[in-house]
């Protein structure tokens, strides 16, 4: 665990000036079984200390990896050298962030990770379970991740904070040869926040999931192509999650309203149905903890919920201190950094559309001709709210009832035309939070929805 | 300041007394000068100062892997410990090796120092450039950087490589706005070790430049069409990058799914292709000298005059499949100019499509691709007719390679490869 060797620091900040020096540790152990070959065998320790200071609408950072007073008297001196030599560059005029509430936290638990055996004797067991049930398969892949951010952060106003942020995760990958010989794939996440031991007593008790799992690579391996061309679907909540985040909520991340995205016109102004409301949620959702729970942020910001669209209406952005000054509005902590060595960019933290009213064999009776789509194996969004994203795992709708299941495909649409098509939202939510958000730097996100109704373009053969 | 040789040969040691059979270990230290553009204008200036040591070791035939950031001898001992114990607990597996040849260098190339003056000089001659020659493109982000590097490896049969370098590179991200119209996003970026021409000049920067200010009002094609597709040389390095990846690499040969799986040797592509991966090629930037089990990196063809020549295995995969190992393990695809005139290349289109991006989903293993043609234009009878919106394209990637109707005589280098347009047949594209 970190040891608070920055506080004493803060006495040294220049007066009037906006400075954040945090140390940081990421702790990574990963662990894969490729067809029983371990091939993946690794962990890995960074840790270091960052500051960064604000002048007149510039930034200067340094880093070094190292969490001694030296290193730390270093990068603050560095960082502030950085700031002046870009704005004696640059000429802004002069600006300074407002102020906002002091206050502190600290994450309630640390824990310690297990040994590195744990990990592998887990995978093994899982491994052993599918080889021996499932011997047909073509191949198959099993495999954890284990990772933590622990954060130390003193900043010249606002929050100081120490943050603790583990998650761990199985990941399973099935193969089975299709009716052309061609593989068909499935791939599913398991777990969540916490380290290992939490999420993952015993590996039995995944059993039942990988058995499910088995089940619908043996129906999608008797899938069918479907119809290209526009489509009434059910997109369940992964794919509204997924949608929440690439289409939705990247347009309105600041920094990109800023550089041009399609938000930049559409604030206040009807962009989805009334029965889209989407939120990032920062620590709490729905009385319960949110996926990835986010506190404070890294330029000391406390977190609250931020509503992006509310009943279909856009009703703000993701912003940082200095764009929210810009914007005129208020920052709701989502400036966040990977590594030490990261400055703090506008991230999501748990980006969700809210369930409606709806049950899912209501919506699911409702159409006549469609595609119940349940998972995705990837997804990319354009600035403009143009989205593209892999389907890998669904059914087709017949007169109102679930058909056969459908082999890979795309769907594609324009984020906020397409809102504008949702007439159904189901009364349960699904999150995900195994993966990366990419922008520079990765970070962990949450994401997540109800099933929603409504009308996409379907990529065919 | 710690000497790195020394630090390696002293983890090789440890772990050896420790019960480690074979050992690689690593270590290097680097430093980062990076200016930013958001939304148009200079928003940080940064300076990175980061080390690493890294070690594999195999013990039994049983591998593990360890790093850290800090060369202090309790971080050391700690990650040696940490890699043998993940080594306990792996299973043994005999096709794990290191190279057995005590090969070794001590180079310094590239930029190891940086200019920083001139580097933000170019920078905001860059940012004013676009300003000026294309206004009606915003920049969303423009990265650049410096990167300088000190860097150790030294394996338990005697490799030593030494290598310190430096190259800048160059990332942009930009759009083109008239009024509330704007055109989907568009990237280029090369790596360069040298200042000494204009950042516009380089790499495919101004015909992407170009390109996205004429996108601004686009278009959705009514029904499909089987046509002729043309890859610039950034989608072009995606869909082949992809392709052999997915043909060629360690897990599709190991597992069998390849389709490739029985064709080497034989004709995959048409015989005017040519796909060379080289490190040493003079037009790339900080390629690599040694693998990372130890080898001395060559180039090589992956095909040759449409001939598929070598997988692209490690020492691990073509132990485990008994192919040959690649000559080394870098990505640096060189594929030289054709015969034809880009402008010819598009004048001879009946009707077609330039895809200057794509945005689809992962192939599967059999190389069906399906997804959104991004930064596209319609060709027809010879002409560009209209930028376009909304429009997917099928196909599969094997055939590519044998559907080639021609090369382009012109390349861009951007430090990473070498690359041409080329155009292909039979590519449905549909519309609304």
């Amino acid at each position: 665990m970190l040891n608070d060797t920055l506080t004493k620091f803060k006495g040294s900040f220049a007066p009037g000036a906006h400075i954040e020096l945090r140390a940081q540790h990421n702790t990574t152990a990963a662990v894969s079984l490729f067809c029983g070959n371990q091939v993946g065998n690794a962990s890995s320790n960074t840790s270091g200390v960052s500051a960064r200071a604000f002048k007149n609408g510039v930034w200067g950072f340094s880093s070094a990896a190292d969490l001694s007073d030296e290193a730390v008297k270093n990068v603050l001196r560095a960082a502030t050298d950085n700031a002046i030599f870009l704005d004696g560059k640059v000429g802004n005029k002069p600006i300074t962030l407002p102020a906002i509430k002091e206050g502190s936290y600290r994450s309630p638990v640390f824990t310690t990770p297990c040994e590195q055996k744990r990990y592998t004797e887990f995978c093994r067991e899982l491994d052993d379970y599918i080889s021996k049930k499932y011997p047909s398969l073509a191949s198959r892949f099993v495999s954890s991740r284990y990772e933590c951010m622990e954060k130390l952060l003193v900043t010249s106003d606002g929050y100081t904070s120490h943050s603790y942020a583990p998650r761990s995760y199985i990941y399973v990958q099935l193969s089975a040869e299709g009716k052309d010989a061609s593989p068909i794939e499935l791939f599913e996440p398991y777990g969540g926040m916490g380290v290992f031991d939490e999420n993952f007593t015993d590996p039995a008790l995944l059993f039942p999931k990988i058995d499910a799992l088995y089940e619908k690579v043996m129906q999608k391996r008797e899938g069918v192509f479907p119809e290209a061309g526009t489509k009434t679907v059910i997109l369940d909540g992964m794919l509204s999650g997924m949608l929440a985040h690439e289409a939705v909520g990247h347009t309105v991340e600041a920094d990109l309203v800023l550089g041009g995205s399609v938000a930049a016109h559409s604030l206040n102004q009807r962009v989805a149905s009334d029965l889209v409301t989407l939120v990032d949620f920062a620590h709490t959702a729905f009385g319960e903890s949110a996926p990835l729970p986010v506190y404070v942020d890294d330029e000391g910001t406390p977190c609250e919920d931020a509503v992006i669209i509310d009943k279909g209406i856009l009703t703000g952005y993701l912003n940082n201190r200095e764009s929210a000054l810009h914007f005129g509005m208020k920052p709701q902590g989502n400036a966040r950094a990977y590594l030490f060595s990261d400055e703090p960019l506008i991230r999501m933290r748990n980006t969700a559309i809210l369930p409606g009213k709806d049950s899912l064999a209501d919506m699911i009776a409702s159409v006549e001709d469609g595609y119940y789509l349940i998972d995705t194996n990837n997804g990319q969004a354009d600035t403009t709210g143009e989205f593209m994203f892999g389907v890998c795992m669904g059914y087709e709708i017949k007169n109102g009832k679930l058909g056969r299941a459908i082999l890979d495909t795309t769907i594609s649409g324009v984020a906020f035309d397409m809102l504008k098509t949702v007439d159904m939202v189901s009364d349960e939510m699904v999150w995900a939070s195994s993966g990366y958000c990419g922008k520079k730097q990765p970070m962990p996100v949450g994401m997540g929805g109800p099933a929603i109704r409504c009308k996409v373009t379907m990529g065919g053969r | 300041m710690t000497n790195l040789s020394l630090l390696t040969e002293s983890m090789i040691t440890r772990a050896k007394e420790l019960g480690a059979d074979l050992v690689k270990a690593s270590a290097s230290r680097s430093e980062v000068r990076e200016f930013n553009v958001d939304g148009g204008r200079f928003s940080l200036f940064r300076t990175l100062f980061n080390q690493s040591v890294s070690i594999t070791v195999f013990k039994g035939g049983r591998k593990g892997s360890a790093s850290v950031n800090r060369f202090d001898e309790e971080a050391v001992n700690k990650v040696i410990a940490d890699a043998l114990a993940a080594a306990d607990s792996s299973q043994p597996d005999e096709a794990w090796d290191l190279c057995h040849e005590p090969n070794s260098y001590d180079i310094t190339d590239g930029c190891p120092i940086a200019d920083t003056d001139l580097l933000f000089t170019r920078t905001e001659e860059l940012k004013n450039t676009i300003a000026k020659d294309y206004p009606k493109v915003l920049l969303e982000q423009m990265i650049v950087d410096h990167s300088g590097f000190e860097a150790v490896t030294r394996t338990s049969y005697g490799a030593h490589f030494k290598r310190r370098g430096g190259s800048y590179q160059v990332s942009l991200m930009f759009s083109a706005h008239e009024g509330e119209k704007a055109s989907s996003f568009m990237g280029a970026g090369f790596t360069t070790d040298s200042l000494d021409t204009p950042f516009i000049e380089l790499a495919d920067t101004r015909r992407a430049l170009a390109d996205i200010e004429k996108q601004i009002d686009t278009e959705a094609i009514e029904g499909k069409f089987v046509g002729t597709m043309v890859l610039t040389p950034d989608s072009l390095g995606e869909f082949f990058g992809s392709a052999l990846s997915n043909f060629t690499s360690d897990i599709s040969i190991i597992d069998g799914t390849s389709i490739w799986k029985n064709a080497l040797g034989t004709k995959v592509a048409d015989e005017r292709l040519t796909i060379g991966m080289n490190p040493r090629d003079p037009r790339i930037v900080g390629g690599s000298y040694a693998t990372g089990e130890g080898f001395m990196a060559e180039n090589y063809n992956v095909i040759e005059n449409g001939i598929l020549k070598t997988f692209m295995l490690s020492l691990y995969a073509a132990n485990k499949t008994g192919h040959t190992r690649a000559p080394n393990d870098g990505f640096d695809m060189i594929i030289e100019g054709g015969d034809t005139p880009y402008d010819e290349m598009i004048a001879s289109i009946d009707k077609g499509i330039i895809v200057g991006r794509f945005s689809g989903g992962a192939p599967n293993a059999k190389g069906d691709f399906s997804g959104v043609a991004k930064n596209s234009f319609l060709v027809e009878n010879g002409k560009i007719t209209k930028a376009l919106r909304e429009t997917m394209i099928n196909g599969n990637l094997a055939d590519l390679f044998t559907s080639i109707i021609s090369i382009s005589k012109e390349t861009t280098v951007n430090g990473g490869s070498v690359l041409p347009s080329i155009s292909f047949s039979g590519i449905t594209v549909s519309g609304k």
